[in-house]
């Protein structure tokens, strides 16, 4: 495997009903199943929530990336992911990502970085990217 | 599966902590580490974006199989599923290209493999997320009787 390529192993394990052990080596076990709407239980987190948690995470590590290279420092970051799973023909997909991050930074100044490195993390971010569906964002860069 | 038409929403909240790393919240649910190691040996344990995104197609994998045991009325005794996902360089940045499952199921008698087997197959057919990815899901099943 070359730097151009990494491998990503995750193993599933059913326990009941609609219930499951996500097993990924030296990472804790999470637990997931079908969400409520789907016959699951309550409260357990699902491939749907991973699906979207997945763009989200992506994007948050690859504006950071960004941030390095371009040498500046934020105080916060935070993201909230909207995934929308519709019908599609006799089965279900997801056919919208909305992306809202909200950065801070420390003076105006670092503004315009920080906007530059949230639109090229969205650019960039290989998770949504893999999705077929449409990502859009709405970036919220605020002095404090 | 619900017959609703109506758009279900998934909303995920991520809040950074440092380095490369953040909370992941889902409302009533635990909260997941996730980021990619920048220092700290803690932030080895976290769930990386990729691993997600592997985990959520082949966990959606599992739910459809368990749905349609349901609907043939079919017992199962046990299903573990390992999945690989490749990340790959497609022009200038990288994008998951493939992912590889490898299935396997116990059951209780050689009557219901025909059925395990259709199962495995309409799982993999109406699985809802890997069906929102760009790469192709290859799938391996292997069916035990014990």
């Amino acid at each position: 495997m070359t730097d151009d390529a990494h491998e990503y192993l995750v193993t599933v394990d059913w326990k009941n009903s609609r219930v499951g052990d996500l097993i990924i080596e030296g990472k804790p076990k999470v637990e997931v199943s079908a969400p409520p709407e789907f016959d699951g239980p309550e409260g357990i987190i699902s491939p749907e929530d991973l699906f979207v948690a997945a763009a989200s995470s992506c994007l948050m590590t690859t504006f950071v990336t960004f941030t390095k290279k371009m040498r500046f420092d934020f105080k916060s970051f935070s993201c909230e992911g909207h995934g929308t799973l519709e019908r599609v023909g006799k089965g279900f997909q997801f056919t919208k990502l909305l992306l809202k991050a909200k950065v801070e930074v420390e003076s105006e100044e670092l503004k315009p970085k920080a906007e530059r490195a949230l639109e090229l993390a969205g650019k960039y971010c290989l998770v949504s990217n893999s999705m077929k569906c449409p990502t859009e964002h709405e970036n919220e860069v605020v002095v404090g | 599966m619900s017959e609703e038409v109506e758009p279900r929403y998934y909303p995920v909240r991520l809040v950074w902590t440092g380095g490369k790393s953040g909370d992941l919240e889902v409302e009533g649910k635990v909260i997941i580490k996730t980021g990619i190691p920048s220092g700290s040996p803690e932030e080895d344990k976290y769930h990386s974006p990729e691993d997600l995104f592997v985990a959520s197609a082949t966990m959606c994998y599992m739910n459809g199989f368990v749905e349609f045991t349901r609907k043939m009325r079919i017992e199962f005794k046990s299903f573990e599923c390992d999945a690989v996902g490749t990340l790959e360089k497609v022009g200038r940045s990288f994008e998951i290209t493939k992912i590889e499952m490898k299935a396997k199921v116990v059951i209780g008698s050689e009557d219901i493999r025909k059925k395990i087997d259709r199962a495995l197959e309409l799982a993999a057919k109406y699985c809802f997320v890997g069906n929102s990815m760009r790469c192709p899901i290859i799938h391996d099943t292997e069916v035990v009787v014990e």
